[in-house]
């Protein structure tokens, strides 16, 4: 069962619809106490970093996501869920991220629009056993802030620098792009990461006559 | 750099998309989730749904064809249509809309596109803007619909709602709208100065309308009628495009 962590400001209509697509079960929990036992978390998120940091903060998510990753718990975040799993953002330079994947979040440009809004190409940067080798699939990105591409960085994308598009460190992944929003690539992506992730797709069984 | 997009706009009145000349009867496409579906597949990049519903009552029918829309669409969507308030926004975004679209409510308040852009983030804020040219103002904002002329000249009008909080423009020639006759390309080489995006809309007709439109600076193409009847498929378009050297996602 996958956790969807509701921080109230993150619009979760659009990732439920794509997991029932993908036959995947997920429960969403606004508070730690109705996460399911087991199976991955996804972090979802837009807005702005501190309001959504000050909400998890208030439903206790913040305290708690550090001790369920210490425990194994698999940790997706999207779009400003990876912002909020890395070191910090300049976004909000008072606060800090929860430090679960490493560097600062940078604001994008100059010299381009921003906020990035629409499809980019991602690129491979570091082989990953669940993820293909994207091969310049095109992904859905709305955003102003970015990871700079490091060690842990699986893809990248640019928009006037290039930049991390996914990280992964063990099971802790962060997409800055939306994978829910990305079209059959998109789904497929989703689908290679929550699988590697522990995520069961509760397809029926086929009768066996 | 990210690809120029392709973006069909649905006009959805009590929950059904429609066609309509105003003051005409309006033609029945269909319910939103079936043209979202039908877009999705042909390619289109992102799907703008006006809701021109008169009553507030009216209104409110369309959370449940945002969620629907949502669930079904593998895209991101914006939807417009009287939203004035945080609170609207708020109900579209939870509803599952990625972006809103704001129109007369932030011309009569200008300070509402900052408090939406604070609340949710200015990538989420779509301001729309109806112009005519104007002798004395280059190009005149038109509110409501279009029907209802301001005071407003659109340059400075559009530099404002930018330094406001505003993520994107969707700027809709008047002049051209309808005709078929092409963008207005002189507004688009003056919009595109500004520092967000631009979403070109009004006088698609033919293929080659969209590429000036985007080598005039836009950053995506909006049209209702000719991808509706189907008389200029969205994977002809992209391909026309690709093949001129525009940058799509094909």
């Amino acid at each position: 069962m996958i956790t969807l962590i509701d921080t109230g400001a993150g619009n979760l209509a659009s990732l439920e619809g794509a997991l029932d697509r993908l036959g995947l079960g997920h429960v969403r929990a606004e508070r730690p106490d109705q996460a399911a036992d087991a199976g991955p978390m996804v972090l979802p998120g837009v807005g702005h970093f501190e309001a959504a940091q000050q909400m998890l903060r208030e439903r206790g998510w913040w305290r708690e996501i550090p001790h369920l990753v210490a425990d194994g718990r698999p940790l997706l975040g999207i779009c400003l869920g990876l912002q909020l799993l890395a070191e910090g953002s300049e976004e909000a330079p008072r606060a800090s991220g929860l430090g679960l994947l490493p560097g600062i979040v940078r604001r994008l440009g100059p010299g381009v629009k921003v906020p990035h809004v629409g499809w980019s190409r991602v690129q491979q940067h570091t082989a990953h056993p669940a993820l293909p080798d994207p091969q310049e699939s095109w992904l859905y990105f709305v955003h102003s802030y970015a990871l700079e591409p490091g060690p842990e960085t699986v893809y990248t994308a640019r928009h006037g620098r290039p930049f991390s598009a996914v990280e992964a460190r063990g099971r802790v992944m962060g997409f800055q792009p939306h994978p829910e929003k990305s079209g059959p690539v998109g789904l497929r992506l989703l689908q290679a990461a929550l699988a590697w992730m522990g995520a069961d797709a509760s397809v029926p069984e086929a009768p066996c006559n | 750099m990210p690809a120029k997009r392709v973006i069909p706009c649905l006009d959805v009145k009590n929950g059904r998309v429609v066609k309509g000349v105003q003051f005409k009867a309006l033609r029945d496409l269909g319910h939103p989730v079936d043209l979202a579906r039908r877009y999705d597949a042909e390619g289109a990049d992102e799907l703008v749904f006006l809701d021109i519903s008169a009553s507030q009552e009216d209104r409110s029918t369309r959370e449940a064809w945002v969620r629907d829309v949502a669930r079904e669409l593998s895209i991101p969507f914006t939807v417009g249509g009287g939203v004035a308030s945080v609170d609207d926004a708020r109900r579209l975004l939870r509803a599952g809309a990625d972006k809103v679209a704001v129109n007369t409510a932030a011309s009569l308040r200008p300070a509402l596109v900052s408090e939406l852009a604070d609340a949710f983030g200015r990538q989420c804020v779509v301001a729309a803007v109806d112009v005519k040219r104007d002798p004395d103002l280059g190009w005149r904002v038109f509110l409501k619909g279009g029907t209802e002329p301001t005071d407003r000249a659109a340059l400075p009008w559009l530099q404002e709602l930018c330094d406001l909080g505003a993520g994107e423009l969707l700027l809709t020639s008047m002049d051209r709208d309808g005709t078929g006759q092409g963008f207005d390309i002189q507004l688009l080489d003056r919009a595109s100065e500004l520092p967000i995006p631009l979403i070109a809309s009004g006088g698609a007709g033919l293929e080659i309308h969209f590429l000036e439109a985007l080598e005039h600076g836009a950053d995506a193409v909006l049209a209702a009628t000719l991808f509706h009847e189907g008389t200029l498929p969205i994977p002809r378009l992209k391909a026309y495009l690709a093949h001129n050297g525009v940058l799509v996602r094909i």
